[in-house]
């Protein structure tokens, strides 16, 4: 029977429609979940030059300045920020305190990624 | 002197195993009147087959709650202002997440046994009934009153998480639970009922079903409020053991 | 035409918790470790190898790395499995999961303290 709840409509938590703040949270949430978890074993991977030595690493390090490559990571701190902060106001709320202002938690959480995030870019591609 | 609109209704419509297929029906109808007496207009003049639930018409009996332009609400106190202008549209679908029994009618038997699982106690002591945001006026323990919930579901249609998992408890059992434990600090088994994977610990924090209850129930700071309560009974348990 | 879950009880609680907990460790660990890798580097920010092993000489710092290593790791598979679960999986196919889950944080944990003390062994 239809119009149940199934695991093929997780699609609607993408639908901008009619919502609230929250489940903006909770999709993002998401989204920058996925997104860390493949940088974090692409990380430990690539981290494994360390053990072939300097010349193995080095070389790495020359190629991790490159812009594209840090064009890259600005995704990744983007994601760090948001899920983090996100994190911090879902763990609290989960202890019961600020469900009250839930909403207006999530918009500085907003405000604070955008300005972090510009601020690492300035710092990686202007300074 | 009151204004007449001209609003068109345009109403999901399901029969038997076919697939959903929309009607449209335009009224004049004055603004002031609620989306509810909007179908039962469709109903009485237009269309005998259309299919709904209504009964108490004042936000006490939660059988009307139905999908107004993509959002939940109980149509019976929701003002056709509110949702549309002179001209516009009123969109109405059945709720979300529940299997469609005909039309605009759903069948709500999960959540009423998961309730019945849950304990669900209908009935509170006038002091513990109130959110702690409320004012506390001069009360009585001898004092009872309903609780709050009205078992309309319009949560657990809301609700992300219960979106793509039919066995989520959902919002209003787990307030239910929460509910009955601040009343009577005793019961057990409903609080095991929702220690599970898919019980309160399924909650992501979407909080749509507190935007969307219409009778004051908050079931987010519940469930949080109840996941405190279950740590805490857990501990308990693992002390008093020893 | 529907059946009342029955799951099995007390499951849950301690891995949401734990979430929670290894979550609020991570930004604080993350925000140390980002700062140092990322801004206070000789090359362009970044840590060359030597300064990486020179970063190693102070014994908090691996440990706080293989502490990082863990919660990182753990924190990342829950939080992925609490994502898998909204496709409804069967309880044997959750078990497979469970399983593969468990051997691929294992495998990144042992490989991490592994790279971590390795480099600890080489300080000059």
């Amino acid at each position: 029977m239809e119009n149940q709840p199934a695991a093929n409509k997780f699609i609607r938590w993408f639908d901008p429609r009619n919502r609230q703040v929250g489940s903006w949270a909770f999709i993002l949430n998401r989204i920058t979940a996925i997104g860390l978890t493949i940088y974090l074993f692409l990380h430990l991977i690539v981290l494994s030059s360390l053990a072939r030595g300097p010349e193995a690493y080095d070389s790495f390090i020359d190629l991790a300045t490159s812009p594209l490559f840090k064009f890259g990571e600005l995704f990744v701190i983007a994601g760090g920020i948001i899920h983090g902060l996100n994190g911090i106001r879902v763990g609290i709320t989960s202890f019961g305190i600020g469900i009250r202002k839930q909403k207006e938690m999530f918009y500085v959480i907003m405000v604070i990624s955008v300005i972090g995030t510009a601020i690492f870019a300035i710092k990686m591609f202007i300074l | 002197m009151s204004d007449i609109w001209n609003v068109t209704f345009i109403i999901a419509r399901q029969k038997g195993d076919q697939a959903r297929y929309y009607q449209s029906f335009p009224l004049e109808i004055n603004p002031d009147e609620y989306v509810l007496d909007g179908i039962e207009r469709v109903w009485a003049f237009h269309d005998r087959s259309l299919t709904f639930r209504h009964a108490c018409h004042h936000s006490t009996c939660g059988a009307c709650g139905m999908l107004v332009n993509g959002v939940e609400k109980l149509t019976c106190i929701t003002p056709i202002r509110s949702v549309t202008n002179d001209g516009g549209i009123v969109k109405v679908e059945p709720l979300r997440n529940f299997p469609v029994v005909s039309d605009l009618v759903v069948d709500m038997s999960r959540m009423y046994a998961n309730l019945g699982e849950a304990d669900f106690y209908q009935v509170g002591s006038l002091k513990n009934t109130y959110l702690p945001i409320e004012k506390e006026l001069p009360s009585d323990e001898t004092y009872e009153r309903l609780v709050d919930c009205i078992e309309c579901g319009l949560c657990i249609s809301a609700c992300p998480v219960a979106l793509t998992t039919p066995t989520y408890l959902g919002p209003a059992v787990l307030a239910a639970i929460q509910h009955g434990h601040e009343f009577n600090g005793e019961i057990i088994r409903s609080l095991e009922f929702a220690d599970t994977e898919f019980g309160a610990w399924r909650c992501h924090s979407g909080f749509e079903c507190s935007v969307v209850c219409p009778s004051n129930v908050d079931p987010a700071w519940r469930i949080m409020d109840l996941r405190k309560r279950i740590v805490g009974y857990r501990i308990k348990k693992l002390f008093g053991k020893k | 035409m529907f059946e009342i879950s029955k799951p099995k009880s007390r499951e849950g609680a301690f891995l949401w918790l734990y979430k929670i907990i290894a979550g609020g460790l991570i930004v604080v660990i993350l925000a140390v470790h980002f700062i140092v890798n990322h801004f206070l580097g000789p090359k362009d920010g970044l840590l060359t190898y030597q300064a990486v092993l020179d970063y190693y000489k102070n014994p908090i710092i691996p440990a706080m790395e293989i502490i990082f290593v863990i919660v990182a790791v753990t924190h990342s598979l829950i939080g992925t499995r609490s994502i898998i679960l909204d496709t409804n999986p069967s309880p044997k196919t959750l078990k497979v999961i469970d399983w593969i889950l468990i051997a691929i944080g294992s495998a990144a944990i042992i490989y991490g303290i592994w790279l971590i003390l390795v480099l600890v062994s080489r300080i000059t």
